[in-house]
């Protein structure tokens, strides 16, 4: 089970890549749109739309980045409050919830891409995209977070019979703010950690100068 | 009756720490099974289809991207020094450049968190250096880290905006004078309690105009980016969303300038881009899915026809609402405190009278007053994790001087809503 764990992990970051540079490229593409519009007024047209899907897609497969890495937003107040057994019991119906709610999610969702199969939908614009294609990816996202979640669950249930407690709580426990705020500020000291190191090569080089 | 039962499952079921975005989305199924005859979870996949490919929306992960790339350009810790020749001779000394950094990053980046972390982690090092009182200090920086959120873009705005069909342009035109004065305001905080207790202060920092001419250009980045972003909406060459893509590009294109660029770089950027905006968006699915089981079942009207059986008056309306975003601004995750109120305050407060966009710049402050007031305040743990020593209570306690400018800002824009309104009206 820890290999497919592995393997999810592994699908989900490159899902969560992919889905970054579809937006980085919606990015650039959306100012070419714009300079051309005031420069020699024209568009490329459909910057907008494919920026949309670049989004539907990319926070799809997002999501199962987010729960591998426990960033989904829970409200600790009472939980850390309570008994770590108790807390391990929530953190299973979190995740419980988490299934129930996109499952319900993903099954109406595979009713539109469907829907937009048989009837072979293509978007009403000038780029006329068939709608089959993001709405693929995009309930293929949604699928694979669902399928994530109850491997997780499984897992953690595992944990729970075998009284792992901490090794639950490492996979599947609400991380606490605190924690969450750490690792913003270990981010920013490793985008630092270069300047630092070059602005310490610059002096030591204009000492030597004189 | 129906409003009660709905806010006490929406209680319980977010209390029990089930994530936000399940705990909304699971409230809606449930309200809808008592209350409707109607299944409306069938609209779930077109909902989710239609508000996740919504172009407008996509200017969440384009302000995230934007932020992340600065974050790693470089362009922080230049500003910083700069603005240390600049601000120090004040009494307060670098305090000041704390706040002015905080506005001046914060006018570029669209999150609170991101711009406390990053002035954070540069500044860190001169508590000792110049002998600070710690908590002070501690507390220019969580207080001003909030300004992020207010000195546009903001990340808020754009789901606030979007949530309550209220004009994001406006709400950042509107955002520019509070942020503007709150900015002043915190350092007139800095400034009274160095002047009352001077050794507060800290050393005096030596500086020249030589120095400050010199470093001068080291401003340039984050003016350029903002003159950008913020020029391209207000010309209207720019929707809101597509000046943050103008953004994104201008920052890679800093980056590069800086040598900075490289494909780790760029993955990283990706990869933390995507895991924030899945958080966000999936509370927004499950937001946006509570809204409609919400007006289904008339549950705003409820509410209303409540507040006009009291015969409340405008102002005790807005009272009750800043006294609850306050109470549950103390314990409650922010960006959800917002998401999960928003559709139900906003309409209260927008038939009571009150501008939806005046009502946006409200919630942003009470946020920022949320995110500096213990026991929960995403800032104060930001800027104690990068202390890495000491209590929690020093970063509480520094903060505390900066909720009372917070609150004197709040009675301000109540007072003279104009603080907010003209810019909107003058250009919007």
């Amino acid at each position: 089970m820890q290999r497919l764990q592995a393997m999810a992990a592994g699908i989900s970051r490159v899902g969560a890549i992919v889905g970054g540079a579809l937006l980085l490229i919606a990015s650039i593409v959306i100012c070419i749109d714009i300079t051309l519009r005031y420069t020699i007024s024209k568009t490329l047209g459909g910057a907008d739309e494919l920026s949309g899907y670049a989004l539907a897609i990319a926070s799809a497969w997002g999501l199962s980045a987010a729960v591998l890495t426990r960033s989904h937003i829970r409200i600790d107040t009472v939980y850390v409050r309570v008994r770590s057994r108790v807390r391990a019991a929530l953190d299973m119906l979190s995740l419980a919830a988490l299934i129930f709610f996109f499952s319900l999610v993903t099954y109406y969702a595979w009713g539109v891409f469907k829907q937009s199969w048989t009837s072979d939908s293509h978007s009403l614009s000038e780029i006329q995209m068939p709608l089959i294609l993001p709405q693929g990816l995009w309930v293929a996202g949604l699928a694979f977070f669902v399928v994530v979640c109850v491997l997780l669950l499984a897992r953690g249930l595992t944990a729970f019979l075998a009284g792992d407690l901490d090794g639950l709580f490492a996979l599947i426990g609400s991380k606490s703010a605190v924690a969450e705020a750490q690792e913003e500020v270990i981010n920013v000291e490793k985008a630092f950690a270069q300047e630092r190191e070059e602005k310490e090569r610059e002096e030591r080089e204009q000492e030597r100068k004189p | 009756m129906t409003a009660a039962v709905s806010l006490i499952t929406l209680l319980i079921i977010l209390g029990s720490s089930i994530a936000v975005a399940a705990g909304m989305g699971l409230t809606g199924v449930l309200l809808n099974q008592f209350y409707s005859s109607m299944p409306m979870t069938r609209i779930l996949g077109e909902l989710t289809w239609s508000t996740t490919s919504n172009f407008i929306l996509t200017a969440i992960p384009f302000y995230i991207m934007f932020g992340e790339i600065l974050l790693r350009s470089g362009i922080a810790e230049r500003m910083y020094s700069s603005l240390m020749q600049w601000l120090s001779w004040l009494p307060g000394g670098l305090m000041h450049s704390n706040v002015g950094a905080c506005a001046l990053f914060g006018s570029v980046s669209g999150s609170s968190v991101a711009t406390a972390a990053t002035i954070g982690v540069v500044a860190m090092g001169e508590i000792d250096k110049h002998k600070y009182n710690e908590p002070l200090f501690l507390g220019t920086l969580a207080a001003g880290g909030t300004l992020g959120i207010l000195i546009p873009p903001s990340i808020n705005m754009i789901i606030y905006g979007v949530m309550t069909d209220t004009s994001v342009p406006k709400l950042y035109l509107a955002g520019f004078l509070p942020g503007f004065i709150l900015t002043v305001l915190f350092s007139l905080t800095v400034l009274i309690a160095c002047i009352w207790k001077p050794h507060w202060g800290g050393n005096k920092i030596e500086t020249s105009w030589e120095e400050r001419i010199r470093t001068l250009p080291d401003l340039l980045p984050p003016l350029v980016l903002l003159a950008i972003v913020i020029g391209s909406i207000f010309y209207g060459v720019a929707t809101a969303t597509e000046a943050a893509a103008v953004g994104i590009v201008g920052a890679l294109a800093i980056t590069a300038w800086r040598g900075r660029l490289s494909l780790v770089m760029l993955r990283d950027v990706c990869e933390a881009t995507v895991r924030t905006t899945a958080m966000v968006v999936a509370i927004l699915i499950g937001a946006f899915f509570l809204n409609v089981i919400i007006q289904t079942i008339g549950l705003t009207q409820q509410l209303s026809r409540l507040i006009t059986m009291y015969q409340l008056s405008p102002v005790q309306v807005l009272m009750a609402v800043i006294a609850l975003y306050l109470v549950l601004g103390t314990f409650m995750e922010e960006l959800s405190m917002m998401i999960s109120t928003i559709p139900i305050t906003t309409p209260l407060m927008v038939q009571a009278g009150y501008d939806s966009v005046w009502y946006g710049i409200l919630i942003v402050l009470l946020i920022q007053t949320a995110m500096i007031s213990p026991p929960f305040g995403i800032n104060l743990f930001v800027i104690q994790g990068i202390r890495g020593r000491g209590k929690l209570t020093d970063v509480e306690k520094g903060s505390a001087p900066f909720v009372i400018a917070l609150l004197i800002m709040i009675a301000m824009i109540c007072i003279w809503p104009e603080i907010v309104m003209w810019a909107p009206r003058m250009f919007g």
